[in-house]
């Protein structure tokens, strides 16, 4: 049963139990409610034995209720939390491999320079460029080099910080 | 010196000179709580464990299929009220246990399910009789773990049963790898479980609370819903003291059953689609719900949009998922029903006989005037009679189909743990096993196991197990020759075009029972069924009772797929 999406980007950051088996349970309760992860990063916090799973989903607006009090019920969660508003700092980085064709390459030295982006590697007619940005500026970035033919492209997903000192070390 | 004083004294060395290994502290943690009963099968990696059970006075039931030790755990933890165990070994066995963790997981009912898995040397290696069943069971269990570290293993089985008896019951699997089961260890020491995160509030949301009193006391029109959570958190002279407080009429669903002693002129009967009719028409015209310990199941509610429409509903229960799932809620409260009961009934206003119960009275007459029968035909009163036959203190336990309808609609449940059946899963075969927990954990009851011949099928060998132990459980086959609940929806819903529901009449179960050990007889509902009734009723040990039943025996009213609650059929006409 697929749920009918709403075009609406959640961001949740979810804390765990640094253990195997934890992010199959994290997915098996998106899967099982129809909820499609969109993006998704599992990396430790300062405390080796917490991980923190940031993911986003397209989702209608009960969204996150719903999945949060899904999520609270699983053991090995420690802390579900909305992080799409304001108070939230995003970012993503993206990798991007360019082809060059004949002609374009000044155009595309200017948008790089204009996108604060950086060339990683780069052939005479292939470049590998990476950026970090809010979702919306990776995807700026994204939607101006396919005019120029990307080829390949990895992006780490959202991750997310609380803007101020948070009141509970974990 | 005798063979067998040999072999004892010489069990004794060695039992002296064992040490300490793995499968010992899955025995102290099964006495550390209280597990006097465990039901399971053997295999290779199980056997560290077997061999230790040996010595301990936990008992354990051998079952001729994994399937059957699970839901004899449940049926055993239901009647009982503590917290079922079952054991298979890895592969095959931990597959076959799915189904009863499943049917237990869907009904709430407090399970540990051990299973032995291959070495972890061999772990991932697709060794033989080696199956992921963590992966497996994920979304049919309240939490399962594997265990890597002997030394973990106690932590672990103490937090599996304080998770699989708090909060909203459930089942846990604990998946045990042989050479952990085998490891040389300390005894775990005495400590408490760590404490598990609660997500629900104690009784201290006063202020919700306040505001669900306010709004029955103002209600003119109010109905309880009482679910299974009723009886699972023990709030059983709460409810009592709620209903005759408030003179609050109750329905009640297939898992509630029993909460309240049915005799009871509150009593509307079940809500749902194979619901009494008074039940689901009230519900319909009330103004004010108070659901206890329920999810609002589609079973319960039918066409969810014209549920209760005139009703503003209040919902109590301690799975904050449960809530608002299905259906809007005006008033929730997420908490243990006893604690919620316990601070709301000082605030519930003392009631006189109100015009809503007159009402009701009014339709409870129009309705019996109307249908001549319970709905059930003569399987109805074939288990009416073999209600009476029986003592008051009886656990029935009923399979799924046609049977469990005519079972829950019939039989009056008079204590909370005196009806046993699988309502969230409808698990067919549930009911022989179930019988078989439920005689183990209360020997004092009389158990009668009800099931369809479809559902008998599907557990049959299980009269070995019952043979063997010489349980003295009544068995009633209501043989129709017909899955005939399917039967039904095909009349009804498939302009009779019957297909794949033939079981044909070419078994005879009493000559099948007595192969098995068990004596039995045979009877149609139609004749006079009351002197094999008797012979049942009379029989010290086991007996099987076939009863015979015309497939067209349906149950009514029945609510039509995509239908709401009082759009009832009573004929294939309506």
């Amino acid at each position: 049963m697929l749920r009918k999406v709403r075009e609406q980007e959640q961001t949740i950051s979810i804390l765990v139990n640094n253990q195997p088996g934890v992010l199959s349970r994290v997915g098996g309760v998106f899967g099982r409610h129809g909820y499609n992860i969109k993006s998704l990063c599992v990396a430790e916090t300062t405390n080796p034995e917490v991980s923190r799973i940031t993911l986003t989903s397209e989702s209608d607006p009960d969204f996150t209720e719903k999945i949060k009090k899904q999520l609270d019920k699983l053991v090995d969660i420690i802390d579900v939390s909305d992080v799409s508003g304001q108070s939230y700092i995003q970012r993503e980085l993206m990798l991007i491999g360019v082809t060059i064709k004949e002609g374009a390459y000044s155009e595309i030295l200017r948008a790089i320079e204009l996108f604060g982006c950086r060339i990683v590697t780069m052939t005479p007619d292939y470049f590998i460029l990476e950026l970090t940005g809010q979702p919306d500026e990776t995807a700026a970035f994204l939607k101006f080099f396919q005019s120029f033919g990307v080829e390949e492209i990895n992006r780490t997903g959202v991750i997310v910080l609380q803007r101020t000192r948070p009141k509970r070390n974990v | 010196m005798n063979w067998r004083l040999f072999y004892f004294l010489n069990s004794k060395e060695q039992e002296a000179n064992m040490e300490t290994i793995g499968a010992d502290i899955v025995i102290q943690i099964l006495r550390e709580k209280g597990v006097d009963v465990i039901f399971g099968y053997p295999g290779a990696n199980t056997l560290p464990i077997h061999d230790r059970l040996i010595n301990s006075p936990v008992r354990h039931y051998l079952m001729r299929h994994e399937q059957a030790a699970a839901h004899a755990a449940d049926g055993y933890a239901r009647a009982t009220g503590k917290v079922g165990v079952c054991i298979a070994t890895s592969g095959p066995g931990a597959t076959n246990l799915v189904t009863g963790i499943a049917t237990a997981f869907m009904d709430s009912t407090p399970m540990v399910a051990l299973t032995a898995q291959v070495s972890t040397s061999l772990l991932g290696h697709d060794a033989f009789q080696e199956t992921d069943i963590i992966g497996i069971t994920l979304p049919i269990t309240k939490h399962s773990y594997q265990v890597h570290d002997v030394n973990n293993l106690a932590a672990t089985l103490r937090q599996a049963f304080e998770l699989a008896t708090t909060g909203r019951p459930g089942p846990v699997l604990v998946d045990i790898p042989r050479d952990i089961l085998s490891s040389k260890c300390q005894r775990a020491e005495k400590k408490a479980a760590p404490g598990l995160k609660t997500n629900y509030k104690t009784a201290e949301d006063s202020e919700q609370l306040e505001k669900i009193a306010k709004t029955l006391n103002q209600s003119e029109r109010p109905i309880l819903i009482i679910g299974g959570g009723v009886k699972l958190s023990n709030a059983l002279h709460l409810i009592r003291e709620l209903i005759e407080k408030a003179k609050i009429p109750f329905v009640t669903t297939m898992m509630g059953i029993g909460s309240v002693d049915s005799v009871n002129g509150y009593n509307l009967g079940l809500i749902g689609t194979h619901g009494n009719e008074l039940a689901n028409r009230m519900v319909h015209q009330c103004d004010f719900i108070l659901a206890v310990g329920t999810r609002f199941s589609d079973r319960s509610t039918a066409l969810i949009e014209e549920f209760a429409p005139l009703a503003k509903i209040a919902q109590i229960d301690i799975d904050p998922t449960s809530i608002g799932k299905s259906i809007k809620i005006n008033l929730p409260y997420v908490g243990d029903i006893r604690d919620a009961l316990t601070a709301l009934l000082p605030l519930i206003d003392e009631k006189e006989k109100s015009d809503w119960l007159q009402r009701i009275q009014t339709e409870r007459e129009a309705i019996a005037g109307k249908v001549v029968d319970t709905g059930c035909g003569q399987a109805g009163d074939f288990i009416h009679m073999l209600q009476e036959a029986m003592p008051v203190e009886t656990t029935v336990t009923a399979d799924v189909g046609l049977n469990q309808i005519w079972t829950v609609r019939t039989w009056q449940a008079r204590s909370p743990r005196s009806l046993i059946t699988s309502g969230g899963m409808g698990t067919m075969g549930f009911s022989l096993p179930a019988a078989i927990g439920a005689k183990v954990g209360t020997p004092e009851r009389a158990v009668i196991a009800i099931t369809g011949d479809g559902g008998f099928y599907m557990n049959i060998q299980e009269l070995a197990t019952i043979s063997y132990y010489n349980l003295p459980i009544k068995i009633v086959v209501i043989n129709n020759g017909h899955l005939g609940m399917i039967r039904q929806i095909q009349d009804l819903f498939y302009n009779a075009r019957f297909t794949t529901i033939d079981l044909g009449s070419t078994v005879d179960f009493v000559a099948v029972a007595r192969g098995f050990g068990i004596p039995g007889s045979r009877v149609a509902v139609d004749k006079d069924p009351k002197p094999g009734i008797e012979a049942m009723v009379k029989a010290d040990g086991p007996y099987l009772l076939e009863a015979v039943v015309d497939p067209e025996n349906y149950v009514y009213p029945i609510i039509p797929p995509g239908c709401s609650n009082i759009e009832m059929m009573y004929d294939r006409l309506d």
